[in-house]
């Protein structure tokens, strides 16, 4: 398997864990109000920082396996020629989108990094950091992709 | 100018086939770059458009169909369904609508209700000798349901997109008869196509089989009856429901039906995270979209446009309810009530329309747009499990529709069907 | 920006300002103003604020907490006695000093209008003293200061958004919440909780403040019409404030909501230990003094 396609999968490992733990927290924040009689204060808090890192994360193995949905009407009216210019163009655009969080996500990072999430005590910037993240895997993948032209959707299986 | 330069970036990305999350922040760029707004805002505004506590039910949501579908809930769901009405000529086309029904009333995903039930009818189906195109079409529309059932997370986006507290008990209990409304009539259209098409006929199993059917099913549907119930008996939030629906059905699964284990949990935790973050990716960047919006005042502006057109209630929901429709051809659900709520809602609420109301009229006309091409993830859905292209899907959906049209009108202009329930809790 | 409706006294203030402003520059200085929180929640436009996406900017005092420790001094539960003392002080060195310090953060602090008092309503019973609350569960908008104080008093603060509230009052997951006359009305709470108990534990101002990027782009003209504009809308902000007050509270009276008057002092008592949790500065420490010292005799 291709290293692109190694940390793919890999993203997708650690987003479905956050997925659980997401889960976990949720439950036990019940759990605690109705069973323990007083209700956990970081749950929420913890849980919405932990959704936005996984979220990034699996958004940006998408680039890469090709599942955010778009429409194919142009490209599948085009000649083949035609359709392989169409997904190269398209390729380039999520690449420049994702070079696009990698810069501002960063400036978004550092200029929040004094502010504190409230019940949790820690900078805001944890919460965004995985904009620019996601954003250089997005420009990653997508200029993989281009190169090995592979079609950067397939609406299967969701 | 502005507005212009905002929808034609738009539709320019989305004609080229860039995905639709991404064209949506490309507009917005290109939007703050022309009114010289810092880019790190379009930024800011797409991880806090989903850092929305009600939003975290849409993962869980989309999770809990998938472990229903691997625990095989499912799967009981088809074969009550199939014992019920499984003797009638094309019953298994009333039988794939009942079986949406119930399992759209423990799911709150339609593309989990499309997938699970599609993967567990179509082939099904098929081996019966029905024709996949039929197959697969009531499978979609019949989806479209689970949309007014409650749970549905579409309708917790709606409550958090109304941004006035649009109670989301509400919305569930308002949704529910008009599901059911709904649900009735794609059933009475899948028979009639059934009979015109003269597709097969099933045996009745007897009450026995029926009953056994009906036992087997029941752990499964106490899903609905814990998420309804600890909803409107306090015990939990509508999107803490969501949380419990994914912990008891994995404990079904894996204590009760026995057929779930680690591995299983596993590939749905990572099937549905892909699908979450999708939808969720695609919601960040339509909140930055929002925010463009916003500024610009086309809430304002197009709320001017309709009232120019007529002040006369019934039009106004007519024409509300043809740009809904316009949209949803070409875009999906979640991102277009994020959009056309702050948009639509305060015109409605002009016309006199309840907020409840409107919602329920939102999920159906936008659910709609969840099956027609080209944009419609539901419709890929299906075309996936059942392998059938999209344009023979096309040619054939056509009575389905219309009975989906029909529903909308009614529930539309009988406010009834959604508020009465209201006062009975 | 703002997350109140458009006929609310804090949007009608900033409206007022603009066209303060729009007289006193010939319009080269105007408002817009986007209402309703449609540009989105208070912590995420005071950040688009300090990026300069947005010029001018009104939020509650509480959000400026995990930006600005400084700001927590008048977030403090039971440290203003009467509205009065809030609008004394606030209008002195003391509020001064506490807009001051937003400048290093990126924001020009510009004046304060009013939040009212914030008392608790709950469906069991009148409170008079601390012990009425032992027990009960009580929403508090997801922040520490509000869970810190709701501890201290002996109830079981529950973190919950506001539009989840009437629901979750009327099934019972929670036995009340606090907020002012004005919110207690338009959320229509009271129906399900009916008793209002004036603990006036909170009276954290509203606070109105302007991009730094967009203020340096002002000549110091303008500044100066800018900061005298802003000052002069507060009075016209509290005569409004006081005027949707008294019909908020006409309103529940009406709707025969229980209303009693508290005690403060044995309340007060309770919140020493809290306090020290949160002034964690010698500046605040003095600011807190301050504030003390400035209480009607
Ligand atoms: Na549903
Ligand atoms: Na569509």
């Amino acid at each position: 398997m291709t290293m692109t396609g190694q940390t793919s999968n890999w993203l997708i490992r650690v987003s479905a864990a956050g997925l659980i733990a997401m889960t976990a927290i949720i439950g036990w924040q019940v759990f605690g109000r109705f069973v323990l009689g007083s209700s956990p204060s970081w749950t929420e808090q913890a849980s919405l920082v932990l959704m936005i890192w996984y979220v990034f994360l699996a958004a940006a193995a998408g680039v890469h396996e090709g599942f955010h949905i778009r429409i194919e009407l142009l490209e599948t009216m085009s000649s083949p020629r035609n359709a392989r210019r169409v997904r190269i163009a398209i390729q380039m655009f999520v690449a420049a989108f994702g070079l696009v969080l990698l810069v501002f996500g960063s400036q978004l990072v550092w200029l929040v990094r004094d502010h504190v999430i409230p019940s949790l005590g820690i900078s805001r910037g944890l919460a965004y950091l995985p904009l620019p993240i996601s954003g250089l895997l997005m420009a990653v993948f997508a200029l993989a992709q281009a190169k090995a032209d592979r079609p950067p959707a397939a609406a299967e299986d969701r | 100018m502005e507005i212009l330069v905002l929808f034609v970036v738009l539709f320019l990305l989305l004609a080229l086939g860039v995905p639709v999350g991404f064209s949506l922040l490309g507009a917005s760029l290109a939007l703050f770059a022309l009114i010289d707004i810092p880019m790190v805002v379009a930024i800011q505004r797409m991880a806090s458009g989903i850092s929305v506590f009600t939003l975290m039910a849409i993962p869980f949501f989309i999770f809990a169909g998938d472990l229903m579908y691997r625990s095989g809930i499912a799967d009981r769901l088809v074969r009550v369904a199939d014992a019920a009405f499984g003797k009638v000529q094309g019953g298994l086309g009333p039988v794939n609508v009942g079986a949406s029904m119930m399992f759209g009333a423990v799911s709150g995903s339609a593309i989990a209700s499309a997938s699970a039930i599609g993967s567990t009818m179509v082939p099904l189906m098929k081996e019966k000798g029905y024709p996949a195109d039929y197959a697969v079409n009531v499978t979609v529309t019949a989806a479209i349901v689970g949309l007014l059932i409650p749970p549905s997370h579409n309708m917790i986006i709606y409550s958090a997109a109304s941004g006035m507290g649009v109670s989301i008990g509400d919305l569930f209990l308002a949704g529910i008869m008009p599901g059911l409304l709904t649900g009735l009539m794609l059933m009475t259209t899948a028979w009639l196509v059934a009979r015109r098409r003269n597709l097969p006929r099933g045996i009745f199993p007897g009450w026995r089989a029926f009953m056994r059917a009906a036992l087997y099913a029941v752990p499964g549907l106490m899903t609905a009856v814990i998420i309804m119930g600890g909803i409107l008996s306090g015990i939990f939030t509508p999107t803490e429901s969501s949380a419990i629906a994914v912990i008891y059905t994995a404990l079904v699964g894996t204590f009760v039906y026995r057929s779930l284990g680690w591995r299983g949990f596993g590939e749905a935790a990572a099937k549905s995270v892909r699908t979450a973050s999708m939808v969720l990716f695609i919601i960040a960047a339509a909140t930055a979209f929002g925010f463009a919006l916003a500024l610009l005042e086309v809430p304002a502006q197009l709320a001017a446009l309709i009232g120019f057109m007529t002040d006369n209630p019934i039009l106004t929901l007519l024409i509300i309810n043809l740009m809904l429709l316009a949209l949803g051809t070409f875009m999906d659900m979640a991102p277009l009530i994020v959009i056309c709520t702050p948009i639509f809602l305060p015109v409605a609420i002009g016309a006199g329309v309840d907020p409840v109301h409107f919602g329920i009229i939102l999920m159906l006309n936008l659910g709609i747009g969840l099956v027609t091409p080209p944009v419609g993830s539901v419709l890929f859905v299906g075309s996936a499990v059942g392998k059938v292209a999209i344009p023979a899907l096309v040619r054939t959906i056509w009575p389905f529709y219309c009975t989906l049209l029909a529903a909308l009108v009614l529930i539309t202009y009988v406010p009834w069907l959604s508020l009465a329930l209201l006062g009975a809790f | 920006a703002d997350t109140h409706p458009t006929d609310y006294p804090t949007v009608q203030a900033v409206d007022y300002l603009g066209q303060l402003l729009a007289e006193r520059t010939g319009g080269r200085l105007g408002a817009k103003v986007y209402a309703g929180g449609q540009l989105g929640n208070e912590r995420d436009t005071l950040e688009i604020t300090t990026f300069g996406g947005l010029d001018l900017n009104r939020v509650n005092a509480a959000p400026l907490n995990s930006i600005e420790p400084l700001t927590i001094p008048i977030c403090l539960p039971f440290v203003f006695g009467s509205v009065d003392h809030m609008r004394r002080t606030l209008d002195g060195d003391v509020g001064e000093e506490i807009l001051a310090s937003l400048t290093r953060h990126g924001l020009i602090g510009l004046c304060y209008y009013d939040s009212g008092a914030r008392s608790f309503y709950n469906s069991r019973g009148p409170i008079q003293s601390p012990e009425d609350m032992k027990g009960l569960k009580l929403r508090v908008p997801g922040s520490d200061l509000y869970i810190g104080m709701v501890r201290a008093l002996g109830a079981d603060p529950v973190p919950m958004p506001l539009d989840e509230v009437y629901q979750s009052l009327a099934q019972g997951v929670i036995d009340g919440a606090e907020n002012n006359w004005p919110s207690l009305e338009s959320g229509r709470h009271y129906e399900a909780a009916p008793f209002y108990s004036l603990t006036e534990h909170l009276f954290t101002p509203e606070v109105l403040v302007m991009s730094k990027i967009s203020w340096d782009k002002l000549s110091p003209e303008d500044k100066q019409v800018m900061r005298r504009s802003a000052k002069d809308s507060v009075p016209y902000m509290r005569n409004l404030w006081d005027a949707r007050e008294a019909s908020s509270r006409e309103v529940i009276l009406a709707a025969g909501v229980e209303v009693n008057t508290v005690d403060p002092a044995p309340f007060t008592e309770l919140m020493t230990g809290m306090w020290d949790e949160f002034l964690t500065t010698p500046q605040q420490h003095d600011l807190v003094e301050r504030i003390l010292a400035q209480r009607e005799s």
